[in-house]
């Protein structure tokens, strides 16, 4: 990094010291530590351990059900954004409070909650034993939470742009002569699509990663529904740190590669805006 | 923080039908009140539901007082260091120029990208028996992993970006015209930190410390990892919830669960609050600039 | 296409926006809304595109009853304040937007929305800016682009609100006069809102006077400025002096001036005059006002004399700057002032 200070302000030594080695100690060498420990086993151990059957069905159980409750918060995330910013409803500001719910309550409860409403024989789960449906301890039940938790995001990234979105675009299109579903498809939708992807991948990312919640709900059966989180803690169970190690690297790649796509995503959520920095 | 609510009604072009819009508004109410609002209710349903003494009970227990005790131990260390973190990391961010800041800034988020698992495994990575310094600690006896350290290390990383995220975008769109008059005028480093800075950006500070503060009183699977679930020793309230609720003893479960629901509750209207009062200043500012 | 406005009326909430107006726009002319702001004029621009729905009265056009036509069927082109160009468009895709969102049976075929669209560039000069996105645009070239869309979809009305509003001095009044000597060409009934008064008269056919939701004068730019009809109207349409006075034996007296009053006698009236309508005298005259020139200003070709007179304000006097030169004027001096020009009204 090269010192550049062309401010008058004190503090910038300080403060980027500070933050640098703050950075280092908590998050980089940690994260460092697992890539090096990885780094112990030799290319075939470790795509031995991260290719096991078990595992690669964890992966499939983990990226299905996360894409999955993904798509259905990039639709009613959408819907609820649009709502909330366009038609007038008594409640209004308590529904916009509420929204957040899942970022301030705590994924532990939030699956002992969920587990036991969709149980066979919960409030909601007994309408649909009957119908042959299970969800709760089942790999729906993991869409379920996963869809809980990652609710806000689609719902906060869509918000603020539909806000700012001029109603005179609106109306030079409907003068123009398009109905109103041209106007969404071609005006609205194009001007709200990085925000929404970007809401989108955030909540993937959230959802791939998560495990309080999950695991009351999920059954955790093996190839069934395990998800890859759980395959770390249960090889650190065994005591098997290289394996829970190899297995959270491959997480950390994933993670680290959805970060890097987000922010992109974010890059050109401000260039469609036109707002340039 | 979130857009703002708009109830002002819309001109005929630019909304639906009547009928579209109410069936519309329905379809997301109800989404909402499945998926937010039935889960919420339940967990003090479930917890009352043998009544007041032995929800009661279950909070005055012994493993739960001690769990409570450390989940607010753990909260009163974690958010006042990522506290001060975020306003220096904001402070060199938003005030100068430099190059790799958008690097930086991307790691400062990497916390909330990485699985809450792999944020504890790597603590017991370092400081774990088997860790790069689990032997020396040994030999020291000191115990970081399945002890309190370990918890308190666990929910500082993953309550480490939210000041600092709160407060970067707050702080670049102000600028430092201000921090510069202070300057000007003769103001020390301290005294324009304290004076001018500060208090312009106390309400987003006091913003990203709440959702810290959530995060870091209902952390589950980080601390899961580092804990070792000792009863009455290394339990936060998560831990304890789940302990119970894997004991069949639901209505402990839940009742410790409402105590975190709680939380949750009060998190969400301080808030809605420290929303509402941002805007209407924000309004208020736009109010006097226009009048003119 | 006429456009006939009857008795409409338009609140938001508390606020009277238009209060029953009426008014009728021939075919084929360029009408400017002139007034200023909030005084009504865009909500009118507003409900004669279909954008606002009126409270109460109709709109034909041609006619034809179109209150209630959307503003997708009525065939207006609206041009925004701030343009409103698609961000993520093209400026060839934003032109052929209106050809493209037709009913699969009218839309032209791909190589006619091609030629329809270069031919709309090549009228607003700007053929070569066609793959450009709107973000890499001037002001200037904006304002066209919007226009060039507008029209694309062939409007019999074609409707601008504040069209050089956005755009600094010099490019506004290349546009004004590039605008005016296109409606020459394509004829095409128009109407324009603005809160200067110099673009309305030099640019439209007739100007709409307006204020507080209503409509203060109709008529071609001479009648507005050389026959106001109202105080409003002399006052909005350029600086004026005022001075306030009695009536006697059907003259309003400001000093030894008299001017022809309507008014009753004893009645309160007030004296306008244009500062470019006084003559500056050192000999005292039957009708001339006394005063003493108590600051002198030069902007550009005139020069703005401030006079204090006996009962009044301070009366601003404009000459050419050749005029002032000829006759030496200077500050402090003792001068009589000969309103060439006045115009009574009664005191409200």
């Amino acid at each position: 990094m090269a010192f550049k200070q062309h401010s008058v302000l004190p503090g910038f030594k300080l403060s980027l010291g500070y933050t640098l080695l703050y950075l280092s100690l908590i998050v980089l060498l940690p994260l460092a530590a697992l890539i090096i420990k990885t780094s112990n086993l030799d290319w075939s151990a470790f795509w031995t351990i991260v290719t096991e059957p078990r595992v690669v069905a964890s992966y499939k159980v983990t990226f299905g059900t996360s894409l999955l409750a993904a798509l259905i918060n990039l639709v009613f995330g959408l819907l609820i954004a649009w709502v909330l910013v366009r038609y007038p409803f008594p409640g209004k500001r308590l529904v916009d409070a509420l929204v957040d719910l899942p970022f301030a309550l705590p994924t532990a409860v939030a699956g002992i909650a969920l587990a036991t409403i969709y149980a066979p024989n919960g409030w909601i789960g007994q309408w649909f034993e009957p119908l042959g449906l299970k969800i709760a301890f089942t790999p729906l039940g993991i869409v379920l939470a996963l869809t809980f938790i990652t609710l806000p995001f689609v719902v906060r990234t869509v918000q603020p742009v539909l806000q700012d979105l001029e109603k005179e675009l609106e109306e030079a299109a409907a003068s123009l002569g398009a109905t109103r579903g041209q106007v969404f498809y071609k005006i609205i939708l194009p001007t709200i699509l990085p925000a929404l992807l970007t809401g989108f991948a955030m909540a993937f990312a959230r959802a791939i990663g998560e495990y309080g919640s999950v695991i009351f709900i999920a059954g955790n059966m093996p190839y069934v529904s395990e998800i890859t989180p759980l395959m770390i803690i249960s090889k650190l169970e065994q005591y098997d740190y290289l394996g829970a190690t190899a297995i959270a690297c491959v997480m950390l790649a994933v993670s680290f590669a959805l970060l890097l796509v987000i922010n992109g995503l974010q890059w050109w959520t401000a260039k469609r805006l036109g707002r340039r920095k | 923080m979130a857009g703002g609510v708009n109830n002002a009604p819309r001109s005929i072009v630019t909304t639906e039908t009547r009928p579209v819009r109410i069936v519309l508004t329905g379809i997301a109410l109800a989404f909402i009140g499945l998926f937010l609002v039935v889960p919420l209710v339940s967990v003090f349903i479930e917890a009352f539901r043998q009544g007041w003494h032995l929800y009661l009970a279950a909070l005055v227990e012994p493993d739960a007082l001690s769990a409570i005790k450390l989940t607010l131990i753990t909260a009163a260390i974690a958010v006042p260091l990522n506290l001060v973190f975020g306003l220096s990391a904001a402070w060199a961010i938003a005030k100068f120029e430099f190059r790799g800041k958008s690097m930086l800034i991307t790691l400062i988020d990497l916390p909330f990208a990485v699985s809450p698992v792999v944020a504890g495994l790597i603590y017991v990575l370092l400081f774990g028996a088997q860790g790069w310094w689990g032997p020396w600690l040994a030999d020291h006896d000191i115990k970081i992993i399945f002890a309190v350290p370990g918890i308190v290390l666990a929910t500082v990383f993953v309550t480490f970006p939210f000041v600092a995220r709160e407060l970067i975008p707050l702080m670049e769109a102000q600028g430092s015209d201000e921090e510069q008059a202070a300057m000007v005028l003769g103001a020390t480093g301290w005294q324009m930190f304290w004076r001018v800075t500060l208090p312009n950006i106390k309400w987003g500070l006091l913003y990203g410390v709440i959702l810290a503060n959530a995060r870091a009183m209902g952390e589950f699977g980080a601390v899961s990892v580092v804990s070792g679930h000792v009863r009455g020793e290394t339990n936060t309230i998560p831990l304890h919830v789940e302990i119970l609720y894997n004991e069949y003893n639901f209505v402990a479960a839940f009742a410790c669960a409402s105590l975190l629901a709680l939380l949750a509750l009060v998190t969400l209207a301080l808030k809605s609050w420290v929303e509402w009062r941002t805007e209407r200043l924000a309004a208020e500012d736009r109010r006097h600039a226009t009048e003119e | 296409m006429s456009i006939a406005i009857n008795g409409i009326s338009k609140h938001f909430g508390n606020f009277v926006a238009l209060d029953n107006l009426q008014l009728d726009i021939a075919s084929g002319e360029l009408l400017a809304l002139l007034g200023p702001s909030g005084c009504g004029k865009t909500t009118l621009l507003r409900i004669i595109a279909g954008l606002e729905t009126p409270d109460q009265g109709q709109i034909l056009f041609h006619g034809e009853d179109a209150t209630d036509t959307h503003v997708r069927e009525r065939q207006v082109g609206f041009v925004f304040q701030h343009y409103a160009l698609f961000r993520h468009m093209t400026v060839f895709e934003n032109v052929a937007f209106g050809l493209r969102v037709r009913p699969k049976k009218t839309r032209p075929s791909e190589t006619e929305i091609k030629r329809k669209v270069h031919e709309l560039l090549s009228l607003v000069q700007l053929d070569w800016l066609a793959d450009r996105y709107p973000a890499q645009l001037s002001g200037g070239q904006r304002q066209r682009i919007a226009l060039a869309r507008a029209l694309a979809v062939e409007p019999k009305v074609l409707l601008l609100d504040e069209p050089f509003g956005a755009l600094d001095t010099k490019v506004r009044k290349e546009l004004r006069r590039w605008l005016r000597r296109l409606h020459d060409e394509m004829h095409i009934t128009s109407v324009f809102v603005t809160h200067d008064q110099e673009e309305a008269l030099e640019v439209a056919d007739r100007v709409v006077v307006m204020n507080k939701g209503k409509i203060e004068q109709i008529g071609t730019p001479e009648q507005v400025y050389d026959a106001p009809a109202t105080p409003f109207v002399y006052q909005f349409l350029g600086d004026v002096n005022l001075f306030h006075s009695r009536v006697h034996d059907g003259w309003a007296e400001v000093g030894a001036a008299r001017f022809a009053a309507e008014a009753g006698d004893s009645d309160k009236a007030v004296v306008y005059v244009r500062p470019h309508e006084i003559e500056l005298s050192r000999v005292a005259t039957e009708k001339a006002i006394a005063g003493v020139i108590s600051h002198s200003r030069l902007l550009g070709a005139t020069v703005r004399l401030e006079v204090d007179v006996k009962d009044a304000e301070v009366v601003e006097v404009e000459l050419t700057r050749e005029r002032y030169q000829e006759g030496g004027w200077q500050v402090g001096e003792a001068v009589w002032l000969n309103p060439r020009e006045a115009r009574v009204y009664p005191a409200a």
